[in-house]
C-alpha cells in the first residue's frame, strides 16, 4: 500500500466518522436532556428500543440502508450508495442509540436540583437545560467518544455503503480487511494498529482539551 | 408608600404524585414590601411548597398570585422577570461544579448584569455570610454549613426584591446562626427586601420577623399547638419553670415571670421504653405516658404521640421506633432538656398574620 492511499484511507475514516458523531450527538444529547427531565407514558418503551437498537449489528443496518439508498430503493434518486455520504448516514444511525443512551446515563446522574436551582437563580428554561449538560459534561464527552469509536471501528457499514472504493470510500477498517484477505497480513497488523493510535490521540486531545478549560 | 410584595388569595397547591394527597391550600397571604415573614410549622405543614411558589418556581394550580401588583403568571416571560426578582435559597442547597465565584456568578450572567461588577458584588456577598477570601474555592470540598453559607451568598448577590429562605440556619452551628439572622436582618433593612423565611425554631421566627405565618398539613392554622404549653411561671433565681397541670412542671434556664408560653421542638424529645433499662424517672423534664398515636412522617421519621399528663409529640428516625419496640398504648418515658425549652412570650405571640 502507499503512503498516498493510506493517508486517504485514514482521512476518510476521520471525515466520515467524525461527522457521524456530531450529527449523532447533536440528535442523541436534546433526547437524552428531554427523556431524562420527565416521566411520562411510553418512556420505557423508548428506552427499551433504544437498548435493543444499540445491539443492532453493523451489517443489519448497513443491509436496511442498502435497501433504502440502493438504485432502485426509496432514495434511490438521490445517487448516494456507495459513496461517504451514504457511509456516514449508516454510521449516524449505528451510533444514534449508543450515544442517546450514554447521555440518558449521564444526566439522569446529575442532581436534580441542578435544574431547580438555576430556575431559582433566575435562569430561562433554556439557560438551565445548559446547566444540567455543564454539569454532565465529562460524561457526556464520554458518551460522544463512545460513538466515535464505535463508528471508527465498524466495517459492516463501510463496507456494504461505502463500497471500498479505493481513494474514495476505502477507509481503515475497510482496508484491513482486504488487506487481510490479499493475505497481506503485515498492512492489515500496521493498518490496525493506526486504528487504535489515533483513537488513543483523540480521546486524549479531548480530555485534555476539556480540562484545561475547566 | 408601602408597597405590596406578594398577594396570594385561594392558593392551592396539589402535589400531582403525593399517595396522601397533600395540598397547600391558603385562602389569604398578603406580604408587605421589606417585611420579614417567617413560615413555621411542622414537616410537611406546607412551608417548602409555598415557598416554592413564591420564588415562581411551581405554579398554583388555582388561585391568584400577584407580586408587586402584577401577575408574574401570565405569560413566560413575566414569569421569568418575576423569578429573577424572588431568589430562593433551598433547604439542602445545591451548589454548581466550579468555584465559589462561579456559583455567584450564574445569576449576575443569566441577569445580563455587566462582567467587571461581577467580582465585587461576589465578594461583598461573600464577606456577608464570613465566607470573605473563599470565591475561588471550588463547591466541592464545603461543609454543609459552609454551602449553605455559599448559597446564601449567591443569592444575596443577587439584590433580589424577595429573599425566600428555606431554613436558613438549618445547617449551621449555633454561634453562626445568629450572625446568618442579623445577616437577614442587615439585608432586609439595607436593601429593603422582602424576607420569607421557614423555620422549626420558634424563638428564631419571632426575634427575626415582623410576622409569622403558622401553617400545618397545607393549611394556616392560628397557631401550631404542638407542644405548646402555658402557664404561671415560678423560678428559684436559677431556673424557671410552669405548670400546666399541677405537678406536671416544666423546667427551663433562667428566670421569667408572669404567664409565659413555651413550645418544645418534637424532635428536641427522648423516648424511652419505661421498662428499657437506660430510662431514667428522675430529674426535670421527664413525663410519662402511653402512645397514643404512632405515625410515619417522612421516609426516615415517626411522629409518635405521648398522651399522660401532658401530650406531648415526639419525632425521631423510624429505625429506633423499630429498635426500641415503641408501640401505641405501650407506656414510655419522654424526656428533654431545659435548654430545648423554648420561651415564646409572656403573651400568646404574633397575631395570625394577614
Amino acid at each position: 500500500m502507499i503512503v498516498r492511499e493510506l493517508l486517504l484511507a485514514i482521512g476518510v475514516s476521520l471525515k466520515t466518522s467524525g461527522l457521524a458523531a456530531l450529527v449523532a450527538s447533536l440528535l442523541a444529547v436534546p433526547a437524552a436532556l428531554y427523556l431524562a427531565g420527565r416521566d411520562f407514558r411510553g418512556k420505557r418503551a423508548i428506552l427499551l428500543i433504544n437498548q435493543t437498537w444499540m445491539a443492532a449489528p453493523t451489517v443489519v443496518i448497513g443491509l436496511f440502508f442498502y435497501f433504502l439508498l440502493s438504485r432502485s430503493g426509496p432514495l434511490g434518486r438521490f445517487g448516494l450508495l456507495y459513496s461517504q455520504a451514504a457511509m456516514t448516514i449508516g454510521q449516524i444511525f449505528l451510533i444514534l442509540p449508543l450515544i442517546t443512551g450514554f447521555s440518558y446515563t449521564a444526566l439522569r446522574q446529575v442532581d436534580r436540583r441542578a435544574r431547580l436551582t438555576a430556575l431559582a437563580l433566575g435562569a430561562s428554561r433554556r439557560q438551565a437545560s445548559w446547566v444540567v449538560l455543564r454539569e454532565a459534561k465529562f460524561a457526556l464527552l464520554v458518551a460522544v467518544l463512545a460513538g466515535f469509536a464505535r463508528a471508527v471501528s465498524e466495517v459492516g457499514i463501510a463496507m456494504m455503503l461505502g463500497g471500498n472504493i479505493r481513494n474514495v470510500t476505502r477507509n481503515i477498517t475497510t482496508a484491513i480487511a482486504l488487506e487481510t484477505a490479499k493475505g497481506e497480513f503485515t498492512n492489515g497488523v500496521i493498518l490496525g494498529a493506526i486504528l487504535l493510535v489515533i483513537t488513543l490521540g483523540i480521546n486524549i486531545l479531548v480530555q485534555v482539551g476539556f480540562r484545561s478549560k475547566d | 408608600m408601602r408597597q405590596t410584595a406578594y398577594s396570594l388569595r385561594d392558593v392551592r397547591y396539589v402535589y400531582p404524585d403525593s399517595p396522601a394527597g397533600f395540598a397547600l391550600d391558603l385562602a389569604a397571604l398578603r406580604v408587605e414590601s421589606g417585611e420579614i415573614l417567617a413560615l413555621v410549622g411542622p414537616n410537611g405543614a406546607g412551608k417548602t411548597t409555598l415557598l416554592m411558589i413564591l420564588a415562581f418556581l411551581i405554579k398554583p394550580a388555582q388561585g391568584r398570585l400577584e407580586f408587586f401588583d402584577e401577575t408574574a403568571w401570565a405569560d413566560e416571560r413575566r414569569t421569568l422577570l418575576a423569578r429573577r426578582q424572588s431568589v430562593l435559597v433551598t433547604h439542602h442547597p445545591y451548589l454548581f461544579k466550579g468555584t465559589i465565584f462561579d456559583n455567584i456568578a450564574f445569576g449576575l450572567k443569566v441577569r445580563g448584569v455587566p462582567e467587571p461588577q461581577w467580582r465585587s458584588r461576589a465578594r461583598r456577598a461573600l464577606d456577608l455570610v464570613e465566607l470573605g477570601g473563599w470565591d475561588a474555592k471550588t463547591a466541592a470540598g464545603l461543609s454543609a454549613g459552609q454551602a449553605q453559607r455559599a448559597a446564601l451568598a449567591r443569592a444575596i448577590a443577587l439584590e433580589p426584591k424577595a429573599l425566600l429562605l428555606d431554613e436558613p440556619t438549618a445547617n449551621i452551628e449555633a454561634g453562626l446562626a445568629l450572625r446568618i439572622e442579623a445577616v437577614i436582618r442587615e439585608i432586609s433593612r439595607e436593601s429593603g427586601a422582602t424576607v420569607v423565611f421557614s423555620s422549626h425554631n420558634f424563638s428564631q421566627a419571632s426575634r427575626l420577623a415582623d410576622g409569622i405565618l403558622y401553617l400545618s398539613e397545607g393549611k394556616r392554622v392560628p397557631f401550631s399547638h404542638e407542644n405548646c404549653f402555658s402557664g404561671t411561671a415560678g423560678s428559684d433565681g436559677r431556673q424557671g419553670w410552669i405548670e400546666p397541670r399541677p405537678g406536671a412542671r416544666i423546667v427551663f434556664p433562667g428566670r421569667a415571670g408572669g404567664h409565659v408560653t413555651c413550645v418544645i421542638n418534637p424532635a428536641d424529645i427522648e423516648l424511652f421504653g419505661a421498662d428499657e433499662p437506660g430510662a431514667v424517672a428522675d430529674g426535670p423534664n421527664v413525663f410519662g405516658g402511653r402512645v397514643t398515636r404512632l405515625e410515619t412522617t417522612e421516609a426516615d421519621s415517626a411522629l409518635v404521640r405521648v398522651s399522660g399528663d401532658l401530650t406531648f409529640r415526639v419525632t425521631l428516625p423510624l429505625r429506633e421506633v423499630e429498635s426500641r419496640g415503641i408501640s401505641l398504648s405501650r407506656r414510655v418515658l419522654i424526656k428533654f432538656k431545659p435548654e430545648d425549652v423554648e420561651i415564646i412570650g409572656s403573651e400568646p405571640p404574633e397575631k395570625p398574620h394577614v
